[in-house]
């Protein structure tokens, strides 16, 4: 089921009386389950994109349509009960408890008084289930660190019970492991039937875990499609690096070009191999696993040794091979 | 779990909201009972609870001034201490208070003009003796409207409140700035009685005035409590906010006249109490440890007017015929309460840096 698209929608903003058009001619739709990433270098209208999208900012011209009613005709409380957003913002009060903060997520649904019904606080407990912060409920928003306090404007959204969430740079500032967490949530979340948007900057974590990538370019027109089918095109190459820095775009790592110190045929264990192999080509080595060269070099377990012509040396660490091959 | 958490919380609120409640009532009897003549404390109970009075003078004493005058300590207590936290919420900034959309420069100007300006106006305040005559509530009450009307006016056309922020605070240095040139111009006699206009009084209203004056701050207070919940959800941010289902514009305005008719209703009637709406809500923050306007609005009613009355106790100075202006003694027993909260607390954490 489409929850949301746009109908030849130009975003931006307006300076003095011009209109400032960051995209145009837009037409982008979003289906319940469907996980998608909004990428593009910045500046180029990722988060105007998703405030007009959420209706918290006015398109120049076309459209947005929530469910087939055109989002400027749906009232700002039932839009609240059909769209839920991330921002990057921080709120004012760092001494709300996180507890309080997820039952704000019920603000459209309690009455004006904010009294929680029963509904109301079996939400905020399937909010909380559904993260996994249990243990954070009693905290204050100060006391939590950055993963922690994305999970829980997660779970605020969450609680709003909307069947799209739309979340702006949800990521940044995110170690790995709460990067691919928080992702890994997001995946789940979308599992069970609801729609999410993602902008975000991290290519390899999105690449692995969206149904679809919008691709976002400065006076291009929109790129959309199934990530790897947009990796072949070099579509992603296109959007995100128009300078070429050298980067394997397949694995989101830089790749060497400098090679010149001469050849090597590693052998031995493969994951110390590719350890290896990785510490030989950041000093300029080329390193080949098959052909035979003059320099070889068996990897066993944690010795490695290190034979050319007729001499044969042994090591224990990469950085004792390293500073022997200088 | 939740449904515990909150039960628990629920309890513990409950029994907070009883004690200040017994609190606000010994204050308020100890206040009646404390002046130039000390009221024991029975007779004070027995006027409360309408029995036959004991001492004719006495009870006169207590209706004609002390039971007026308490009343409005609590009144402009909690009204003024709402309006800080509203405006402190609606711009994101800890430093905000009542007047910081120039309304008490506004009541300031349309006072002065009245004193400066007409002739006869130093005799009518020489005059009006204890009541305030209803001239300067009127010049008051006209200038900060005047005031709120231009803050309203450029609400609706304005999308920042920031820009909203430093409006006021034009507005209020404009409004200085014709005070001071009227000052200027003035005689000494002129320039005494809007120097006793500013030091602000609790005492000066008669049973008439008194009534406007609770109507419309029971009012403002019923408004801010309905405020609240949307109070509650701008702690996240306008976008945020509105992505809740807020209407900003509209929730922006309520605010603005809210507060407005609150600070400008007490500035009327009892003078530019400066310092206390500032002070007030970062002192319920720290006391209880909460951000919630939902329960914030209702306990800074309550701990406005016990924190309000009690100054006063102590500007009557007990015993001794003179009275100290309630304006210095907010900032005077308020300032030194505030740091020690500060001291205590170390950090308040309206930001995120530990």
């Amino acid at each position: 089921m489409k929850l949301i698209h746009t109908q030849s929608l130009a975003i931006g903003y307006t300076e003095g009386r011009s209109n400032k058009v960051l995209q145009e001619n837009i037409n982008l739709s979003l289906s319940s389950g469907e996980i998608i990433s909004l990428m593009g270098q910045n500046g180029v209208g990722k988060t105007t994109f998703i405030k007009t999208l959420s209706g918290l900012h006015k398109g120049i011209s076309g459209s947005v349509y929530h469910q087939d009613r055109l989002i400027d005709e749906i009232s700002k409380s039932s839009l609240a009960r059909q769209i839920s957003v991330v921002l990057t913002e921080k709120p004012f009060a760092a001494h709300l408890s996180v507890i309080e903060l997820i039952a704000l997520g019920r603000h459209p649904y309690s009455n004006w008084l904010g009294r929680l019904s029963t509904s109301d606080k079996q939400a905020i407990d399937l909010a909380i289930s559904q993260t996994n912060i249990d243990y954070l409920a009693s905290k204050k928003l100060y006391q939590l660190s950055d993963g922690q306090f994305q999970k829980v404007m997660i779970a605020r959204a969450l609680a709003q019970e909307t069947d799209l969430i739309i979340l702006d740079e949800p990521t940044a500032h995110l170690d790995l492991s709460n990067k691919i967490e928080i992702m890994l949530l997001l995946k789940s979340i979308a599992g069970n039937g609801k729609g999410v948007l993602i902008a975000t900057h991290d290519l390899q974590v999105s690449l692995q875990l969206s149904d679809r990538l919008w691709l976002f370019n400065f006076n291009r027109p929109i790129l959309e499609g199934c990530p790897e089918d947009l990796i072949l095109q070099g579509a992603i190459d296109q959007t995100l690096f128009p300078i070429n820095n050298n980067i394997d775009l397949t694995t989101g790592t830089v790749k060497h070009l400098d090679e010149r110190k001469g050849n090597v045929l590693l052998q031995g264990d493969p994951t110390i191999v590719h350890w290896t192999a990785q510490a030989l080509q950041r000093n300029g080595y080329a390193v080949n696993k098959d052909t035979p060269t003059s320099t070889t070099i068996n990897c066993l377990d944690c010795l490695w040794r290190l034979e050319s012509k007729d001499t044969s040396t042994s090591f224990d660490s990469i950085e004792n091979l390293l500073i022997h091959l200088k | 779990m939740i449904t515990q958490y909150f039960d628990t919380s629920i309890k513990k609120w409950r029994q907070l909201f009883v004690g200040m409640g017994v609190l606000l009532i010994a204050l308020f009897a100890l206040n009646i009972s404390l002046g130039s003549v000390a009221i024991p404390l029975s007779s004070v109970i027995d006027f409360i609870l309408l029995r036959p009075p004991v001492d004719n003078s006495w009870h006169l004493i207590m209706a004609k001034f002390r039971l007026p005058k308490a009343l409005t300590a609590i009144l402009v207590g909690g009204g003024l201490g709402i309006c800080g936290l509203q405006m402190q919420t609606l711009f994101r900034n800890p430093m905000a208070g009542p007047f910081i959309l120039g309304i008490s420069s506004g009541s300031g100007l349309g006072v002065a003009l009245v004193i400066f300006l007409g002739v006869e106006a130093g005799l009518l305040f020489e005059l009006s003796g204890i009541a305030r005559s209803w001239i300067m509530v009127c010049a008051a009450a006209l200038g900060s409207f005047g005031v709120l009307l231009a803050i309203i006016l450029a609400s609706v056309r304005l999308k920042d409140s920031v820009t909203l922020l430093i409006l006021g605070l034009m507005l209020g240095a404009a409004s200085s700035a014709l005070i001071s040139v009227l000052q200027y111009f003035s005689q000494a006699t002129n320039i005494q009685a809007y120097m006793m206009w500013s030091f602000g009084s609790l005492g000066s209203l008669s049973w008439n005035e008194l009534m406007i004056f609770s109507v419309i701050i029971i009012i403002g207070m019923i408004m801010s409590i309905g405020l609240s919940k949307s109070l509650n959800a701008l702690l996240l941010g306008a976008s945020y906010a509105e992505s809740m289902g807020v209407d900003l514009k509209i929730i922006r305005l309520l605010i603005i006249i809210n507060t407005s008719i609150l600070a400008g209703t007490i500035t009327a009637f009892c003078g530019p109490i400066a310092f206390f709406g500032l002070a007030m809500p970062h002192i319920a923050r720290m006391l209880f440890n909460t951000t919630n306007h939902l329960l914030l609005t209702p306990l800074i009613i309550l701990i406005g007017g016990i924190l309000m009355l009690l100054f006063d106790t102590v500007s009557q100075l007990p015993g001794i015929e003179a009275t100290l202006p309630i304006n210095a003694v907010t900032a005077l027993l308020g300032a030194p309460f505030v740091v020690y909260l500060l001291l205590r607390k170390r950090n308040i954490h309206y930001t995120f840096d530990k």
